[in-house]
């Protein structure tokens, strides 16, 4: 048999003058746990393949409410609850959803029109399943139904204590005005009118209709729709889709020897004179005329 | 006291390299702290087609865009379009959604060639 330094006494010391034994392991054991805290604080790896249930709480609401703009227009319930469902939410799907109506509709999200057909959406779809939150509270008047305010209505006898069901079953009629009122509406229409248009010289920027869509304070407008014509063409393009330009932006491209006319389609007149480039100069640069035009909301 | 240093440095270097593989890999921790930029493809497209679904419902390009932005792309109009063709290529998504996603992508004027053949479609059905 060979000798070796084996451990010797309580300490479990192995390979005297060189390695113990009994340290490494009792520092391994804290390391390990050292190493598994580190991750409890830091949270996972930075991931690209997440799953909804795994997304933050902000961002968590967010998709909610695109499931409720989803049944909005599908009508999908299973679909929908289904989503809700793989959300893994702590309590009721629905009642996670009211929640997250709730929040964001506390938040400033009903500040835009496109927050408060949102929040109506989600109002819909939990509204429908007999459950109530507080963005019914927060929702413009007209749009509002209270779910206790109905369930005063469908109360059979106030003389008997009988229990309130979990879903109260809606009159018909009730139910019938509570979709009615609670579906999405349209957009409401936006008028425009092109205040001015002013042509620049840039080497950076040549030939560009640079289209700005404003409200009466000056406030950018995104996802207004902007028609340039020339010919027996058209070309449409929409504020906003530029990021880092605002949501004010648009831009369209020019060619030389053309004339363009601009307009808002069932928004704003056309622009009253046409826009072509032309050979500018600019720092004793040759370059293309540009356009700034700006379509304020009336 | 070099052997106790020794065996101290190494076992925690070991032990710490072995808690972060167990917490990060096979038992990772149950984190609900990644954005919607994070999401897998499959539940980004869903989500793409859910905002699609909400602009059909709603005809609201700006709550739509608002919605996209979430993606925190530099230029999500082309992820947009990227994602259309591409599901359109795949058969990804049912003709609904295929349709949802061709309509947005119009009205926000990214339409491409081949998105057309689904507007056309849509225009016949109505």
């Amino acid at each position: 048999m060979i000798a070796r330094d084996q451990p010797t006494g309580a300490s479990g010391e192995g390979a005297p003058g060189y390695f113990s034994y009994a340290v490494f392991a009792f520092s391994l054991i804290a390391g390990i746990a050292l190493g598994l805290a580190m991750t409890r604080i830091q949270g996972p790896l930075q991931r690209s393949n997440a799953e909804p249930w795994q997304l933050r709480a902000e961002d968590r609401q967010h998709y909610q409410i695109a499931i409720a703009l989803e049944y909005a227009h599908k009508g999908d319930l299973p679909g929908a609850m289904k989503k809700l469902i793989a959300m893994r939410p702590a309590q009721d799907p629905l009642d996670a959803l009211a929640d997250a109506a709730c929040a964001l509709g506390s938040s400033g999200y009903l500040r835009s029109e496109s927050g408060v057909r949102a929040i109506r959406s989600a109002v819909a779809l939990y509204s429908s399943q007999g459950r109530a939150g507080c963005a019914e509270q927060l929702l413009p008047q007209k749009a509002t139904i209270s779910a206790p305010a109905l369930a005063t209505e469908v109360a059979p006898d106030a003389g008997f204590a009988t229990p309130l069901p979990t879903k109260p079953p809606l009159p018909d009629s009730a139910a019938d005005v509570a979709f009615r009122r609670l579906a999405p509406t349209p957009a409401p229409k936006r008028s425009f009118e092109a205040r001015s248009a002013r042509s620049y010289c840039d080497a950076a920027s040549p030939a560009l209709i640079e289209a700005r869509v404003v409200d009466y304070l000056g406030r950018g407008i995104p996802g207004q729709r902007i028609r340039v014509r020339w010919a027996d063409q058209e070309d449409i393009f929409v504020s906003g889709l530029k990021v880092g330009r605002g949501d004010a932006y648009a831009d369209f491209q020019m060619e030389e020897g053309i004339e363009y006319s601009i307009d808002m389609p069932g928004a704003a007149d056309p622009l009253g004179a046409s826009l072509s480039t032309g050979a500018c100069y600019t720092n004793n640069r040759r370059t293309l005329k540009s356009w700034r035009v700006t379509f304020v909301e009336i | 006291m070099l052997r106790f240093t020794r065996s101290l440095i190494l076992g925690l270097l070991f032990g710490a390299l072995a808690g972060l593989y167990f917490g990060w890999f096979p038992f990772p921790p149950d984190s609900r702290s990644s954005k919607i930029s994070d999401l897998a493809q499959r539940y980004r497209d869903d989500y793409t087609v859910m905002i699609a679904a909400g602009y059909a419902a709603d005809r609201d390009a700006a709550g739509a865009l608002e919605r996209l932005r979430l993606f925190e792309l530099e230029d999500f109009p082309a992820y947009l379009q990227r994602s259309t063709e591409r599901i359109i290529s795949t058969s990804a998504r049912d003709l609904d959604d295929i349709r949802l996603l061709v309509r947005l992508a119009h009205e926000l004027g990214l339409l491409t060639p081949a998105m057309q053949p689904f507007l056309v479609m849509q225009s016949a059905d109505s």
